[in-house]
């Protein structure tokens, strides 16, 4: 508040004439209180409807009234229509219960514009305790309400505009996710399409070798398959466990097709790889292991083909590296389509920067991929 | 020896039905009908007797492989596995199904989940292995394969 000190205007004392209290002429805190930039005016109680009985120049100055216009006159000519009714009840109970109130009410001028007012009141009492006066002081608070109400309103408009920007993204990412799930659907369908074509033509070949050709084409196709719907099955589709991708080849490979005579031996760590290596990998391991089972065991005497295969996974240091392995006939007996299987590994291997060993493993062979797997190699994939 | 099973197929793509058919009846058993739509399952349904049906979601007229699912388990007369490559759009109750080939499946995959189907329809529980890419409903989770 701002009781500065300013000259006092000639004739001030008149100001005065009205309040029959003790405050006498020359009293220096009634000087001040008359020029004072502060709005300030005195209600007597014990008169009727509580009279205006002094008001300061800058109560004047603030309200654009006239002294006699306001002396003997009730505060409620500041009120007005968009006056807020829960303020003036609240100065109300105030006056009746003698009590101090700070409030911010929105007061009317004699030209009938309208400035908001952080009203003070507090009773005054004299050596008895009994009440004499109201005093109140009244600050034209108009700039800080402004703002308020600006801030509030930027407020609306921020919260309103980043709610419009919320939905709309939230409609781009539904469209987006129904599109990736259409994707996902016509993918796996085309897949299953492809297999059922190569299924449906070797039914009809008779050529045993051209049988052949296209079972193992089918494997490859279907290794892709697992790929996916492994891959669109999880909830973190750029990311894919090679091992559970493992279990499911091998099981696939071996219950299905009769040849329970052989054993797999499966050592699996659960391994997670970029989706992006996914494929190569499963190709890889599909590869190495149809040919194991293809070539590796030799017919027995019974007629059965018995063996272990197995699949060894783990990663150590930054490294993936899978061990494919069997008991049975080793390298020497590779034939014409394995070459071919081999080439696929080794392009496949250099995709991968991945080095691959074949080792004779007596009995058997044992293959041995190592790639780099390490979070040193996301966003690095070609 | 466990007896042949009857299949009904509900499968819009003719060829993925085509082959269906085929891998059915390599495997001994045989296909009493195949439908493209829900209207035709009903028909189907009806007029057939089958042990299960497989049916996919996504079918000539839109998403009614549930429909037909619920068609088939109000009149109680077979038994449903679903087959979609979009296994997300089955309900949690599985529309009172057994459970999920998801697409694609592997040929070796397909045959084993039949002969698991044969032995949990005609004798169960199954006794074979579950088959990988087969997803049992939470119903027949606690029948068939309760947690030991």
């Amino acid at each position: 508040m701002d009781w500065k000190r300013t000259r006092e205007p000639a004739g001030a004392w008149h100001m005065t004439d009205d309040l029959h209290a003790e405050q006498g002429k020359g009293d220096p805190f009634a000087a001040a209180i008359r020029a004072t930039r502060m709005s300030m005016i005195i209600t007597d109680p014990r008169r009727p409807d509580n009279p205006i009985v002094f008001a300061n120049d800058a109560f004047l100055r603030l309200t654009g009234y006239e002294r006699h216009e306001v002396i003997g006159k009730s505060c409620r000519f500041l009120q007005g229509p968009k006056t807020d009714k829960s303020a003036i009840a609240q100065i109300r109970d105030a006056i009746s219960g003698e009590a101090d109130l700070s409030v911010d009410i929105l007061n009317y001028r004699k030209d009938g514009s309208t400035f908001w007012n952080a009203l003070y009141i507090s009773p005054v009492s004299n050596d008895k305790g009994e009440l004499q006066f109201f005093f109140a002081s009244q600050l034209d608070v108009s700039d800080r309400k402004r703002s308020e109400h600006r801030i509030t309103a930027d407020k609306d408009r921020f919260e309103k505009a980043v709610k419009e920007r919320t939905a709309e993204l939230e409609a781009a990412l539904e469209a987006q996710t129904t599109l990736l799930h259409e994707v996902d659907h016509r993918v796996k369908n085309n897949l299953q399409m492809i297999s059922s074509l190569i299924l449906m033509q070797s039914r009809t070949a008779s050529d045993d070798n051209l049988k052949r050709s296209l079972s193992t084409m089918l494997e490859r196709i279907e290794a892709l398959s697992t790929v996916h719907r492994r891959l669109y099955q999880s909830k973190d589709v750029s990311k894919f466990d090679v091992s559970d991708f493992a279990r499911d080849l091998i099981s696939d490979l071996l219950t299905a097709s009769g040849r329970s005579e052989i054993s797999p031996t499966l050592d699996l760590e659960p391994i997670v790889i970029p989706a992006e290596k996914a494929t190569p990998v499963a190709l890889m391991v599909n590869e190495l292991v149809t040919n194991a089972l293809k070539h590796a065991f030799k017919e027995k005497p019974d007629g059965t083909r018995s063996g272990r295969i197995g699949i060894k996974m783990s990663q150590p240091d930054g490294h993936l590296n899978i061990e494919v392995s069997d008991d049975g006939v080793g390298m020497a007996d590779a034939n014409g389509d394995a070459s071919f299987g081999m080439r696929l590994i080794k392009s496949l291997a250099r995709q991968l920067r991945a080095d691959i060993e074949w080792r004779d493993a007596g009995p058997g062979t044992r293959v041995v991929i190592s790639m780099p797997n390490g979070p040193q190699q996301k966003g690095n994939q070609s | 020896m466990i007896g042949p099973l009857k299949v009904l197929i509900v499968e819009d793509e003719a060829l993925l039905a085509m082959e269906l058919e085929s891998l059915v009846e390599d495997a001994g058993h045989s296909v009493v009908g195949w439908a493209t739509s829900l209207a035709e399952a009903k028909d189907m349904v009806d007029s057939t007797r089958a042990d299960i049906a497989f049916v996919d979601i996504h079918l000539t007229d839109g998403p009614t492989g549930v429909d037909v699912a619920e068609y088939i388990g109000d009149r109680k007369n077979s038994m449903v596995v679903f087959m979609t490559a979009n296994p997300k759009r089955i309900p949690d109750h599985f529309a009172g199904a057994i459970g999920v080939i998801a697409k694609p499946y592997t040929m070796n995959g397909f045959t084993s989940a039949l002969r698991y189907l044969q032995e949990g329809v005609r004798r169960p529980p199954p006794t074979s292995e579950r088959p990988a890419g087969f997803t049992l409903s939470p119903a027949f989770e606690t029948v068939w394969a309760p947690a030991t």
